[in-house]
């Protein structure tokens, strides 16, 4: 009796019958195509870096600035303490308070750096994340990206958003403000008129309630600032203290619409996302369009379409609908029977009735069936010497 | 690899931090150091007597001391060096990255609904019961009819993984004849494994009674090894079938029962949402550089009915046969389907048409001397 050598390396090659005696593990080199395929979608990924960064950098701008200004009172209660006349008691009274609050600052430092580095390693643990990708465990990556897309990673920061968003639905702009204060230098740079936009709100609501002189007083202090740069708009609203909130006078009716708190909401979501380095539209629409684009083709939509097409999906088919189709611009065959690319390894056998199979898959069954061939689509049976060959450039 | 310049970045970033951190934290020491300093030689008794105006004097030093520390600027400096890196970081990112990716995507609103459905779908082919619970409880859907078909596929599943071939044995049991349809060799696959399990137990006589009931005679190689590795029973590990103690057999018992079961639920083992998301990735790169250099083609993007730009996805997103043919370059459609010339060269039928004048005359095939007679090509079907 023969013993064959069996290594783990097939182990699995015991348990099919006509398993061959030895397969060498075969490491196939991995084409190029690929390797750019996968840096290129690496590259999608501007969001999951940019907004833990963002968040990161926002804490050490925080942190800067309060212990920066806890140092400089520190320094100037020297500053005066030396400059005036205190008795020795007061001068130690002082003296100790300020070593107190030096040490609860030593104290804050040390929470603000460490909660500095934990950000910093998400922002690292994000990028190991990208760079684990590579062509070998490409799929699990793959399940890991969509399970993220779905997650919200960032949900904190959404958690953030939401405040304001839903302030703004009730008709309430103080937390939108705080939120515009606390980004000021930043809205600032990109020139953002969101905060300008608030105020007219406010404006329009006083003059809609009718309290003209609380108007006037808010709009000189709030709104005339603005007016360098936005008088045009500036002017528009203003002039509304000539009208009643039930103005049929066109130009200004728009103005007291409630629809502009859903363009205020609107606006907010815009300058978070920018502010973040976030997309608008939520990361799972984008790829869903592109795949689906990518994936539409005519056959997708036909009756019996193969399972592994998520297009033979009714569902996905719905949100394909309104979406264009792909396009090629070389043929590409898929073997009905093995599902395998027809090329020229495995080269397009044409049946007399015009029916194409691959060669691999045609001679396996022809093996089988002393030399026989049956039509899988239309039950014609044929010899595997009746074949001729297709070319496809 | 671009990840190593956007690594490399920030890297120096998180380093900047540190040391701007460490920075702050030495000027607070020494300040506070020298504070302590100054109170204590306030508090010295000795010097109580000899000068009443001692504390005075030292509390100047003192400011003389905290001006020459400068401690505002030099938390200042160290935080200059930061807020350059800072601000380095994001345009690094958006040079390597592409810092937008919504600008290849349609204003459609996708009907929530549905993507909700497909979603719960995910979690729940994923075996994910209760964040698919979860996720439809919140949404307020509809409870999925997925749902229960995948449950039972995960129950087999998960008996599998705890190496219980039991539920694994039932199912294949009862969808034998499907499972042969397909061609499939699971149940094989599963009583093997059942087998070397007895094996294992030290149960030779016990694996042999399981083998003869079990394991159909036309495996015969299969069963050869099997009964063979009864000789090394107990040290098999240094057997030339070392390779049943393989745990990868039972991992490809759970890939190939998954498999199975879907194709007999009529579902693809790849979940659609997934496949569709991983084709978006090789599509957006494509599609964005398009976007990027047509800036105002943005108006068409809207309502163009085929993409712009071919879009090639790898294989295994290739799921019909595309024809197109080499000379108009179009692709086939029903109303146009490819021919075969008798010389094994296939065109479209339009090319065809007019090469022959609508039949009316033979002509040279494009790509090799033949000549063809347009009533000898044959329509194909891929
Ligand atoms: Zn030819």
């Amino acid at each position: 009796m023969e013993i064959d050598p069996v290594t783990n390396g097939n182990a699995d090659a015991i348990m099919t019958e006509s398993a061959p005696t030895i397969t060498p593990p075969t490491t196939t080199p991995v084409p190029s195509s690929r390797l750019s395929q996968l840096t290129e979608s690496l590259k999608l990924e501007h969001q999951l870096l940019r907004v833990p960064f963002e968040h990161y950098k926002k804490t050490i701008r925080t942190n800067h600035r309060f212990f920066e200004k806890e140092v400089s009172s520190v320094v100037s209660g020297v500053g005066d303490l030396a400059d005036s006349d205190w008795s020795r008691d007061d001068t130690v009274a002082r003296l100790s308070s300020l070593v107190s609050r030096l040490q609860g600052l030593k104290r804050k430092l040390e929470e603000g750096s460490n909660v500095e580095n934990l950000q910093a390693q998400r922002c690292r643990a994000r990028i190991d994340h990208l760079e684990s990708a590579d062509v070998e465990n490409l799929t699990e990556w793959n399940n890991t990206k969509l399970k993220r897309i779905l997650d919200l990673v960032d949900i904190d920061i959404f958690r953030e958003a939401k405040k304001v968003i839903d302030a703004l639905k009730n008709r309430e702009v103080a937390s939108a403000l705080t939120w515009c204060a606390d980004n000021k230098t930043r809205l600032k740079k990109s020139k953002s008129k969101f905060e300008f936009q608030l105020r007219l709100q406010e404006f329009i609501e006083l003059v809609r309630a009718e309290s003209y002189n609380q108007a006037i007083l808010y709009g000189r202090k709030h709104v005339a600032p603005w007016g360098a740069t936005h008088m045009k708009e500036l002017q528009h609203v203003v002039a509304t203290l000539a009208f009643k909130s039930t103005t049929e006078c066109t130009k200004y009716k728009g103005l007291f619409e409630l629809r502009q708190w859903d363009v205020l909401v609107h606006q907010f979501k815009q300058e978070f996302c920018k502010l973040y380095g976030m997309t608008m539209e939520p990361l799972l629409n984008i790829y869903l369009q592109a795949g689906l684009s990518a994936l539409k083709t005519p056959y997708g939509f036909e009756e019996g379409c193969t399972k592994e097409d998520p297009l033979s999906q009714e569902s996905f088919r719905k949100l394909a609908l309104p979406l264009p189709y792909s396009k090629q611009h070389h043929s590409k065959l898929v073997c009905y029977i093995s599902k395998e690319l027809m090329d020229t390894e495995n080269p397009p056998q044409v049946l007399p009735n015009g029916y194409v199979y691959s060669t691999k898959a045609l001679k396996e069954m022809a093996e089988k069936n002393e030399g026989k061939v049956t039509c899988p689509r239309t039950g014609l049976v044929c010899n595997y010497t009746d074949l001729v060959k297709a070319y496809i450039s | 690899m671009e990840v190593k310049t956007v690594k490399d970045a920030f890297d120096r970033v998180a380093k900047k931090q540190k040391l701007s951190c460490s920075k702050t934290q030495e000027t607070v020491d020494r300040l506070s150091r020298e504070i302590e300093k100054a109170l204590n030689a306030i508090q010295e008794p000795t010097t109580d007597t000899d000068n009443p105006l001692l504390h005075k004097s030292l509390v100047s030093d003192l400011k003389k001391t905290v001006q020459e520390i400068a401690p505002s600027n030099q938390l200042e400096a160290a935080h200059k060096e930061l807020n350059v890196a800072l601000s380095k970081y994001p345009k690094v990112l958006e040079k390597t990255l592409n810092s937008d990716i919504s600008k290849a995507y349609r204003n459609v609103e996708f009907d929530l609904h549905t993507v909700h459905q497909i979603i719960a779908s995910f979690f729940y082919g994923q075996g994910l019961f209760d964040i698919g619970d979860c996720f439809i409880s919140e949404t307020g859907e509809p409870e999925s009819s997925a749902r229960e078909s995948f449950m039972e596929m995960y129950l087999i599943l998960k008996a599998l993984k705890r190496r219980d071939l039991g539920p694994a044995l039932n199912w294949a049991a009862s969808n034998s004849d499907k499972l042969e349809q397909a061609n499939s060799d699971l149940e094989m696959k599963l009583h093997s494994l059942h087998f070397l399990k007895i094996a294992q137990d030290k149960k030779s006589l016990d694996a042999v009674n399981y083998a003869r009931k079990h394991i159909p005679i036309y495996s015969d190689r299969g069963l050869q090894k099997l009964m063979c590795s009864l000789l090394w029973n107990g040290n098999l590990d240094k057997s030339p079938y070392a390779g049943f103690l393989s745990p990868t057999l039972w991992t490809k018992a759970v890939k190939e029962l998954t498999r199975q079961y879907c194709n007999l639920l009529g579902e693809s083992p790849e979940s659609p949402l997934s496949v569709t998301v991983a084709a978006g990735s090789q599509a957006l790169p494509p599609l964005l550089k398009y976007m990027n250099l047509m800036v105002n083609k943005k108006q068409e993007w809207q309502t163009m009915e085929q993409l712009p730009i071919p879009v090639e996805l790898s294989e295994e997103f290739q799921f019909h046969s595309v024809f197109v043919c080499p000379v108009t370059k179009e692709q086939s459609r029903e109303d146009n389907p490819p021919m075969r010339l008798c010389c094994g060269h296939v065109l479209c039928k339009q090319s065809i048409n007019r090469m022959s004048k609508n039949g009316s005359k033979s002509f040279k095939c494009p790509y090799c001397p033949s000549d063809i007679d347009a009533s000898q090509c044959r329509q194909l079907y891929f």
